[in-house]
């Protein structure tokens, strides 16, 4: 991470820009590089190394990039729409600005799935994001060129989104570590809401240190977001392996070989870590997905909404009438998928309709919240597969955007009961990585950061050959 | 057959900044002047409460004796139209702030209970103008904090309804949490009105009443039409109408099987407000007294006939100015007879309202207390009262001045000398022993004096001069 801190200033500065620009030609990850305009806003907000919080390594000239349905003022905000496709972003998320403060340098915008509606960054106006790994497949997504940025050296931090998995899925497609906090740690607000109630702002990077100084630095509470919590004021421990208890499934539902044997894997190298490990059964599994996308769509047909031409973003000409010209806009700007979502929202609010649906998808939520919290009494952290097969090929031979859907279980969990997971890589599928993912108590970040910190003495990821960086 | 109407009337709250923005909450201003990202529903923004809406509303609420809901939360209300910003109104569904309270209406055969079904806390819309080929939306009114008032169906006449809704203005007004002002639209109602021998099934909403003079006439109009539509034995459904103030009429604007289908689900992006005892306590506190019971009580404490009390009673500022006129000293029907008399004149001459003048109850009772006292004559009374509103400055200083001191001893004998001349019959007769003429001539000084004499030192020299002495 050192040697990142000053390379867009120092005389590697050309070298970085190009690479930057020469991998992103092939990958697709990032949408909008603007190095003066990240030189600007961190001259306008850095706020010096003194108010650096005592114990936190500074982010000070690190190169950071912002998935693209997060607010960074003068920056694009396109989301990956055409609905968005010109907009200027006139203010900058909390979350961004807190980054910026502490030093940080907001360099580019990346791809994602529209409005973060999927999960292999193939769903955007902007063309696809490959993986780096081997460009036939998808990075995963919806924070696809996040993820795809840090896994090939362009920067080594990025935001991403995670509604459902969207920070935690590519990072494990891509070999990086990927942080989903607790709900209500990070500010919401200048995130582009897909689904409010399970939005929240996750941390790409392919090194603990810099996912932990950068979360440090966003957390905490806003007043532009009144869901934003406190968390706790102490302190954490560092941990003894000896005394954390992690959860995993003796018998983990639906995944496909490989990733279910490195499943396998990761528990006995926790094992062999030192960790004492309790093999538990998830409840109600197969009721997560159903709930997460009856909430997701319901929230997100009212998030969207506001997407109608009048005020900004693709106008279509020569409407007669306003509703025409929202009808329009939006039939044109917003993507199948997204329409889709919409379509599916409306329908499980609808009045007369809400019980079957909203209201039932609610009560699963509930009893979810509950049983988690039930199972936490007994450990301290539950070890989880993240995505039930590694990274699918990009296209038709690839997954349907059904059987994506279905394949949210295990990752939206955590969404739905707002706790936190974190996505880290465990092992190499031939030439593709694999992760597993480690969910904990609210406000545990610090727990699963050490956790996996310490799984770097079994397991350390690598660059991929193709994409080695400039930086090391 | 009775006639059944219910009120839901909206009330803009004066707070300082807008409900969920930082934006000043003004009306008047250029078009597109008081607007930001969150109150234009750009990308990525969330709304924040206003503490001092909440106050506001629990105070409204409170003193139309509803039972408060402690735990409160919003709601979106999804439908689009080119003025809402977000394409869904943030409002309250289930937990209004207050519910069950009522309002006296103060007829003329005494006080009948009208019951209020709920009080809510919503944002307002921005303004669609039309003009030409073009429609245009103006935004700043988008974000305005907005209590609803829904009524029970249990008013009887349109003039009922005018009276409601005036009453309704003037407590919002004691209030202080709004302007009531139903010109610049910080009061608006919609009306629901249906007839039967008792509560039938069906209601029209009459929507677009812009002034209490229009409710009226709109439910005059459709009390006449159902009427009329029942003697025929049309059935009469449940439709929504628009009240055309150019045409005197209501016409047709949906029926029920158009109704929207508002879709509304909890608004994620607001926490649950909580309101404590101790919070309500000092918002009880804080209800001053109303109309109706400060009316009862100047009757009583003073002595004042209804109507009187009832005109002191129409604003908070009016009768608190009477009150502490009388305070001062001054006799209450005096202080009344001033107060609808010249002060009015003054205050409308110069278009001013009661408290942005320079009148105050010190400078009042300046000069009343004199005139009482008859130290003052009452065309110098009014002359002084003129001078108050054109120079701002202490009727008492004023006095001062000049052109407001008594006469010369010379002049006085001059006036005198004119009076005697005039009336030689009386003075002959005074001089014959009828003494009692002597006030003829005193009160023939005085007026020509203007009140610009000492009443004792006129009368020694008038004695003097028509030659009779103090011993005779």
């Amino acid at each position: 991470m050192g040697g990142w801190k000053s390379s867009l200033r120092g005389n590697q500065r050309e070298q970085i820009i190009e690479y930057i620009h020469a991998s992103n030609a092939t990958l697709g990850a990032l949408i909008e590089v603007d190095i003066a305009q990240g030189l600007a806003l961190q001259r306008r907000y850095h706020q010096g190394d003194k108010e650096a919080k005592a114990g936190v390594e500074s982010l000070v000239g690190v190169p950071l990039a912002i998935k693209d349905n997060i607010a960074v003022e003068g920056f694009q905000l396109s989301c990956g729409s055409r609905i968005l496709e010109k907009l200027r972003a006139p203010y900058s998320a909390t979350a961004v600005l807190r980054l910026l403060q502490a030093g940080a340098l907001a360099v580019a915008k990346c791809n994602l799935d529209e409005f973060g509606m999927g999960s292999d960054s193939q769903h955007s106006y902007y063309g696809p994001v490959k993986n780096p790994w081997n460009e036939d497949y998808v990075p995963g997504g919806s924070s696809g060129g996040s993820a795809v940025a840090v896994a090939a050296g362009m920067v080594p931090l990025a935001l991403g989104s995670d509604t459902g998995g969207s920070v935690r899925q590519p990072a494990a497609f891509c070999g990086i570590y990927g942080l989903k906090p607790t709900y209500g740690v990070i500010s919401r607000f200048g995130l582009v809401a897909y689904a409010s109630s399970l939005d929240t702002i996750g941390i790409l990077a392919e090194d603990i240190a810099l996912l932990r100084c950068s979360f440090q630095a966003m957390r905490g509470p806003d007043s532009f977001d009144q869901t934003t919590v406190k968390g706790p004021t102490k302190v954490a421990q560092p941990h003894d392996p000896a005394t954390c208890h992690i959860g995993y499934l003796a018998e983990p539902e639906g995944l496909e070989k490989p990733v279910a044997l490195e499943y396998q894997r990761s528990v006995e190298a926790l094992q062999g870590l030192g960790y004492t490990t309790r093999a538990i059964t998830l409840p109600y599994l197969r009721y997560i997905s159903p709930a997460y996308y009856t909430i997701a769509t319901a929230e997100a047909s009212a998030n969207l909404a506001r997407y109608d031409g009048i005020r900004y973003g693709y106008q279509p000409a020569d409407a007669e009438s306003a509703e025409e010209l929202t009808r329009r806009a939006r039939s044109e700007g917003l993507g199948d998928e997204v329409q889709l979502r919409i379509l599916l929202g409306n329908y499980v609010l609808r009045e007369g309709f809400q019980d079957r649906y909203y209201l039932r998808a609610q009560y699963i939520r509930k009893m979810l919240r509950h049983k988690m919290e039930l199972l936490f009494r007994g450990i301290q952290a539950l070890l989880l597969p993240v995505f039930p097969s590694p990274p699918f090929r990009r296209g038709k031979e690839g997954m349907s955007d059904f059987q994506q859907k279905q394949a949210d279980s295990y990752t939206s969990l955590a969404n739905l009961t707002g706790q936190p997971a974190l996505a880290l890589p465990v092992a190499m599928h031939g030439d593709l990585p694999l992760g597993v993912q480690l969910m904990g108590r609210e406000h545990s970040e610090e727990l699963l950061m050490d956790i996996a910190l310490r799984y770097r003495r079994h397991y350390s990821p690598s660059r991929p050959p193709r994409y080695p960086g400039v930086i090391a | 057959m009775t006639t059944y109407i219910g009120l839901e009337v909206h009330v803009q709250l004066n707070t300082r900044t807008k409900i969920f923005c930082g934006c000043p909450n003004l009306f008047g201003a250029p078009q597109n002047r008081n607007v930001c990202p969150i109150c234009l529903g750009y990308p990525g923004v969330l709304p924040a409460l206003n503490q001092e809406a909440l106050d506001k509303s629990f105070l409204t609420a409170m003193a139309l004796n509803c039972t408060i809901n402690k735990r409160t939360f919003f709601a979106r209300k999804n439908y689009f139209y080119p003025d809402l910003p977000k394409n869904y109104q943030i409002s309250q569904f289930g937990t209004p702030i207050g519910r069950e309270g009522f309002l006296e209406l103060q007829l003329a055969k005494g006080p009948r209970r009208i019951n209020i079904i709920e009080i809510h806390l919503e944002e307002d819309a921005g303004k669609m103008i039309h003009s030409g080929d073009w429609s245009l939306v103006d935004y700043n009114r988008s974000g305005t904090p907005l209590l609803e008032i829904v009524t029970a169906p249990d008013l009887r006449s349109g003039a009922e309804a005018e009276l409601l809704l005036q009453q309704l203005r003037q407590t919002v007004r004691y209030l202080g949490v709004s302007d009531g002002n139903m010109e610049e639209g910080s009061l608006r109602c919609d009306a629901n009105i249906s007839m039967g021998e008792s509560l039938p099934d069906y209601k029209i909403e009459i929507k677009n009443i812009n002034s209490s003079r229009f409710v009226r006439q709109a439910l005059e109009y459709e009390t006449r039409r159902q009427m009329r539509a029942l003697e025929q034995r049309t059935p009469l459904r449940q439709e929504t109408r628009l009240w055309n103030e150019n045409r005197d009429l209501t016409e047709i604007m949906r029926s029920k099987e158009e109704a929207d289908d508002y879709r509304y689900f909890p608004e994620p992006d607001l926490p649950t407000f909580y309101a404590d005892d101790g919070y309500l306590e000092k918002i009880r506190g804080a209800i001053p007294e109303l109309p109706a019971l400060r009316r009862q009580r100047l009757m009583e404490q003073y002595e004042l006939e209804g109507p009187i009390a009832t005109q002191l009673c129409a604003t908070r500022e009016l009768a608190e100015l009477f009150e502490a006129v009388v305070g001062e000293g001054v006799e209450a029907t005096l202080a009344a007879r001033w107060l609808f008399g010249d002060v009015r004149k003054e205050l409308n001459h110069r278009s001013l309202s009661l408290t942005d003048g320079p009148l105050n109850a010190q400078r009042l009772a300046q000069i009343l207390l004199p005139l009482q006292r008859g130290e003052l004559h009452i065309k110098l009374a009014k002359q002084l009262l003129q001078a108050l509103f054109d120079e701002g400055r202490d009727p008492q200083e004023i006095m001062q001045d000049e052109r407001w001191r008594p006469l010369s001893r010379e002049k006085l004998r001059t006036i005198i000398e004119g009076v005697l001349q005039a009336h030689p019959d009386i003075v002959h007769s005074i001089q014959e022993g009828q003494r009692k003429a002597l006030g003829f001539l005193m009160g023939q000084v005085m007026k020509r004096c203007e009140g610009r004499c000492d009443p004792q030192e006129s009368q020694e020299l008038v004695r003097e001069m028509v030659g009779v002495d103090e011993s005779q």
